[in-house]
């Protein structure tokens, strides 16, 4: 102990070094589930069940994709789950930011009511909500239908609540100088507050577009024609008549799961700054 | 409320006051009005109609009839239902701490690293299971948990067989926690890593002079400084788990046997698969309810540990 405190630089040498060791360790736990799928989603069904298992693929198949394109319409639920995601996303923002607007910064009749039950939306647990509103779409005459994806999710009180905590960090010196010109509040929203915050707008977006992707089980529920789902329920039919086949499982996931990781590589940031100012996941 | 502050402002300005005050309200309103619309038509609309479906006996297709609190009274005799509330514990039971503690080691030793290039590739690495399509990893951990898998090559290396995680009543529940762990550390990750960059060096740097050890240091003062952040992933985490649903599906569909049938399951079978809808929102209520009690615990707690500033 005392030589340690003579000799701080290869103590502290030493100390990064095993900091570096066990997170390489960390990541390679997070990193060999995926290496094994892509593997696997390029081997012979002969080779996939092999015993010891292979590092790479002795002859690499596209067997694989062409059974999950010959079983599931993978790219047309691809397309499917990718224009609902981006439309409701954006949607989310149109109906989001003037809302978060309004409730960072304007006073009027019962703001704080109107507020909570963005928040109660956005904490009530699905079980509560998923059967009344099914029952809503059904009566609607939107089972089936994209309508019965897209409609319910148009308001989304966690962007709300994103933007509006970003909305009340802004300055408001800028929007006053434009009411004091006579300007109007949406002036101030449109010239001001929506120009400054285009980093959150987009980290919103992104948040919420990510969530849609990812959801499965409001779609499970409303939707029920193949050539109308989304992916993650398409994967899971893919199980469904597939539980043998692991390689043609493991191409779907592959397909479905690489394009958003390489999307992410490059967006990281934004998505990262959200994550840390919303402090709930993404 | 406007009106009565409007009332107050001196004489002089009083119309003028009074119309900016009224034109201010009136574009609340309106921006806030077609978000309202849509939380007020599918979430406080939904959760009333909710709270009286669970007072009938509704099956989804014929008229409800009221049973008053006949459903509550069966939820607390229904021995499916305790134990797989009694599950649903077990799980966050292992998954939260663990979860904790993982994402917690693993953010304070990203945030020791000098490089910010390297600090980012592995809060980056960290962060991918969480853009991913749930169900994909969910199949994929289901492939790596069989007997044959990668998850048990190295027992299988040193002449253990090791178990068909999934398969068995014993380990089903924990290698759920495990791929929930490995799917959600990483927005732990990145909140623990904000919090700890605000910690004040100055701390530290007092303390080493004092000559004190690595690990007092984050015993004495980096948990204490992160505290309320440990706290916010804490309920995040309990809230998850307690109704931890897709994974369970995907994997297992509460099986084998009820082995898995976590309590967010059992409902979502209740209501969709025997379509006893009443009863199903009244668990779903129950849940809830647990839910509430168990933050507003939490809550009380947390004034003897948490530390803020």
């Amino acid at each position: 102990m005392n030589n340690s405190v003579n000799n701080p630089a290869p103590k502290a040498r030493r100390e990064r070094w095993s900091i570096v060791v066990v997170l390489t360790l960390g990541s390679i736990l997070i990193f060999v589930p995926f290496y094994w799928m892509i593997t696997m989603a390029f081997k012979t069904p002969d080779e996939a069940y092999r015993w010891p298992p292979t590092l790479l693929p002795e002859t690499w198949t596209l067997e694989n994709f062409k059974g999950l394109f010959n079983t599931i319409p993978f790219l047309r639920m691809f397309w499917n789950s990718f224009w609902t995601s981006f439309l409701i996303a954006s949607l989310n923002i149109l109906t989001g930011a003037p809302a978060a607007y309004a409730f960072a910064r304007l006073r009027f009749p019962g703001k704080s009511t109107w507020f909570g039950t963005h928040l109660l939306s956005m904490i009530v647990p699905w079980q509560i909500t998923i059967i009344p509103v099914f029952l809503l779409i059904r009566a609607f005459g939107w089972y089936d239908s994209y309508m019965a994806l897209i409609v319910p999710s148009i308001a989304n009180g966690f962007s709300v609540f994103m933007l509006y905590q970003f909305f009340r960090s802004l300055p408001k010196s800028l929007e006053e100088s434009v009411l004091i010109d006579g300007g109007s509040w949406f002036t101030a929203l449109r010239h001001i507050a929506l120009p400054t915050s285009s980093g959150a707008l987009a980290a919103a977006w992104l948040l919420a577009f990510l969530g849609n992707w990812q959801s499965f089980l409001w779609p499970l529920i409303v939707l029920q024609s193949e050539e109308k789902m989304v992916l993650p329920v398409g994967l899971l039919y893919l199980q469904n008549q597939f539980s043998v086949n692991v390689p043609v499982l493991m191409a779907g996931a592959t397909l479905s799961v690489l394009p958003t990781i390489v999307a992410y590589i490059f967006l990281q940031r934004y998505l990262t700054d959200a994550a840390i100012t919303s402090g709930v996941k993404g | 409320m406007t009106a009565s502050t409007a009332t107050k402002t001196p004489d002089k300005h009083r119309s003028k006051g009074s119309s900016l005050r009224r034109e201010e309200a009136m574009w609340g309103l309106a921006l806030i009005l077609p978000s309202t619309l849509g939380i007020l038509v599918f979430a406080i609309l939904p959760i009333l109609g909710s709270f009286g479906i669970s007072f009938t006996d509704w099956g989804g297709l014929s008229l409800p009839n009221w049973t008053g609190l006949e459903n509550y009274k069966q939820a607390l005799g229904d021995s499916k239902a305790i134990e797989s509330i009694e599950r649903t514990l077990i799980f966050t039971v292992i998954s939260v701490p663990l979860g904790l503690v993982v994402a917690i080691v693993l953010a304070s030793l990203i945030q020791n690293l000098k490089l910010e290039k390297v600090k980012t590739f592995f809060r980056t690495l960290y962060y991918l299971p969480m853009v991913t399509i749930g169900v994909a990893t969910a199949l994929l951990f289901k492939v790596l948990f069989t007997a044959q898998g990668p998850i048990n090559l190295p027992l299988n290396l040193l002449g253990i067989q090791g178990p068909a995680w999934l398969d068995s009543p014993d380990t089903v529940l924990t290698a759920i926690a495990i791929y929930s762990v490995w799917q959600g550390a990483g927005s732990s990750i990145i909140l623990f890593m904000a919090a700890l960059a605000n910690v004040p060096k100055e701390l530290y740097e007092a303390a080493q002079i004092d000559g004190a050890q690595p690990l007092r240091l984050f015993w004495h003062i980096t948990l204490p400084m992160i505290s309320p952040t440990i706290f916010l992933v804490l309920i995040l985490s309990l809230i998850g788990s307690l109704q931890v649903f897709e994974a369970v599906l995907v994997m297992t569909k509460g099986g084998p046997g009820d082995s898995s049938m976590t309590i967010a399951m059992y409902i979502y079978k209740t209501g969709f698969n025997y379509f006893k809808m009443g009863y199903a929102t009244a668990l779903a209520w129950l849940l809830s309810l647990a839910l509430v009690v168990l933050i507003v615990l939490q809550w009380r707690l947390q004034k003897s540990w948490v530390h803020y500033e």
